[in-house]
């Protein structure tokens, strides 16, 4: 099991991160001030707390995954220390896998965190937590496919242009249902066909985003969350082996 | 010194920049958001909380803002920004639609508002309720209120009072046997004696004004046919005009004046 000490190492380093923390803290503080704006407003308290709590919690837990992952291998081929470990006898798919997993366990904690400042703020106000811990359980599986992209990038490219690359799958992640509305519009099947290889290829965030559904009321089916769960991690595990490849063949 | 005098220069800037600021109206900016739909698409799934934000800074706005035009965009913000972002924001259809009624006088604009929440959000009672109200307190137009009570009171968890809403809408409207109707439908399903004693109260009252109206219009049924008032109430029966004299809910009888022709009922009724 040559994967898990790379992973608990990775996990070691990455909690050692002074960015993490500042994220971690970061991230805290404005889940905390979600109170401050719940009292800014005529009606709608629990659903703004609620709704900026949980937002926060998705937008730096993805923002740790995408600080961290972009440099995760780029860090370990610019200190050459990536020679050592690969002299061993361990395969550079299993070091990739290693890292991702550290990775993965640094991110689950930090979402730990996060979701405990979160839920103590619901207690002390008062307010029902309900069915949220499905709304993080999804995040979670977003943050672990962006991850993937960014050590996908980071296993070929500077930290620069990972998070560059890695922001934008993001962004048109979340922007994938257009193209369900664009393959509606377009009359010709050829166009058609490719609009809608384009939408299966890229990765779907928002089968990830409950919020809006879990603050209202509205339940998620287990089917969904089981779906989603499992698209998460097909979709994270494809990437990974994208990343693998890629690394296998690479000269430095 | 260096960094006393760069403190110093940067609060200075900031105070000037500020009270220029509020000269200009420095939320005006934000009246022209993009339309909820475009912001949707550049929200990348955060549209409830850029929904929540917009709301929270309209409230500071329509609560603080002394300018003038300050309800040209309200229509802008709460229908084409904050719900268009998040439809089941019940709060923004309310709150909206009340400062478009309360403030801007603008009912019409608040029951359309109400309405895209009404069909946005099909359990909640509260949003058709609110259209009711506006449609009774401000448009006194009852029988489109009672369409919306009756909207509301199909919805889970509706607060009782909205069946009163109801069942009085129609008394406004002058069909006071509907809205007899109702009262007594309420009175038999109402499960605390406050409740029982208004429901009794309406049932009684509206009884009484339908067993007038009744007579009133059997009098001039009879003096167009015989050419004077009746000598009486039993006139009536005898005459054919009606089938039996009412008597109120209290079993006394209603007092006619054969010089005017006019009808009453006796003053100081039992307590139902």
């Amino acid at each position: 099991m040559e994967i898990l000490p790379i992973a608990l190492n990775t996990f070691r380093e990455a909690v050692r991160d002074r960015v993490l923390y500042l994220i971690l803290a970061f991230a805290v503080v404005m889940i905390l001030a979600s109170t401050v704006l719940g009292m800014l407003t005529v009606g709608g308290e629990e659903k703004i707390i609620e709704d900026f709590g949980l937002a926060m919690i998705a937008l730096f837990g993805t923002a740790a995954a995408l600080f961290i992952g972009i440099g995760l291998v780029f860090k370990e081929i610019d200190r050459r220390t990536v020679f050592t470990l690969l002299a061993k006898p361990i395969r550079r798919g299993q070091f990739l896998l290693g890292k991702f997993l550290g990775l993965a366990l640094t991110l689950a904690v930090n979402l730990v965190v996060m979701a405990a400042a979160f839920f103590l703020l619901l207690a002390v106000r008062g307010l029902p937590a309900g069915g949220l811990w499905v709304a993080i359980w999804l995040t979670y599986f977003e943050i672990l496919l962006v991850t993937a992209v960014a050590v996908l990038f980071s296993s070929f490219s500077t930290p620069v242009l990972s998070a560059l690359l890695a922001s934008t799958v993001y962004v048109v992640g979340h922007l994938t249902w257009s193209l369900k509305l664009l393959e509606e519009m377009i009359e010709s099947p050829a166009a058609r066909a490719t609009i809608r290889m384009v939408y299966l290829i890229l990765p779907n965030l928002e089968h990830f985003n409950v919020r809006g559904d879990l603050v209202h009321g509205v339940p998620v089916s287990w089917g969904h969350i089981g779906f989603a769960t499992l698209y998460g991690l097909g979709y994270t595990t494809l990437i990974l082996l994208a990343a693998t490849a890629i690394f296998e063949r690479r000269d430095f | 010194m260096v960094a006393a005098v760069a403190l110093g220069g940067a609060l200075f800037a900031q105070g000037r920049l500020e009270s220029s600021a509020q000269v200009r109206g420095d939320s005006d900016h934000l009246l022209y958001l993009p339309s909820g739909r475009l912001l949707k698409v550049l929200d990348l799934g955060y549209s409830e909380v850029l929904a929540d934000l917009v709301y929270l800074w309209s409230i500071q706005y329509y609560g603080n803002y002394p300018g003038g035009v300050r309800y040209d965009y309200l229509l802008q913000i709460y229908d084409r920004v904050i719900t268009e972002l998040d439809p089941r924001f019940a709060d923004a259809y309310v709150l909206g639609a009340a400062i478009l009624s309360v403030e801007a006088h603008r009912p019409e604009d608040a029951i359309r508002l109400l309405d895209k929440g009404v069909r946005a959000n099909p359990e909640d009672w509260m949003l058709p309720f609110e259209a009711g109200f506006v449609a009774y307190h401000d448009l006194h137009d009852y029988p489109r209120a009672a369409a919306y009570f009756a909207t509301a009171i199909e919805r889970p968890g509706v607060h009782p009072v909205v069946r009163r809403f109801h069942a009085e809408m129609f008394n406004r409207a002058g069909d006071r046997e509907t809205s007899r109707r109702y009262w007594e439908e309420i009175l038999r399903t109402a499960d605390t004696d406050y409740l029982r004693g208004v429901a009794a109260r309406h049932v009684h009252d509206l009884t009484v004004e339908i067993d007038l109206a009744h007579l009133r219009q059997a009098i001039a049924e009879f003096s167009r046919v015989h050419g004077s008032n009746p000598a009486d109430l039993r006139d009536l029966v005898r005459g054919g005009v009606l089938r039996v004299v009412p008597v109120d809910p209290d079993g006394r009888p209603y007092v006619y004046d054969r010089a005017t022709g006019s009808i009453a009922r006796v003053r100081g009724r039992s307590a139902p």
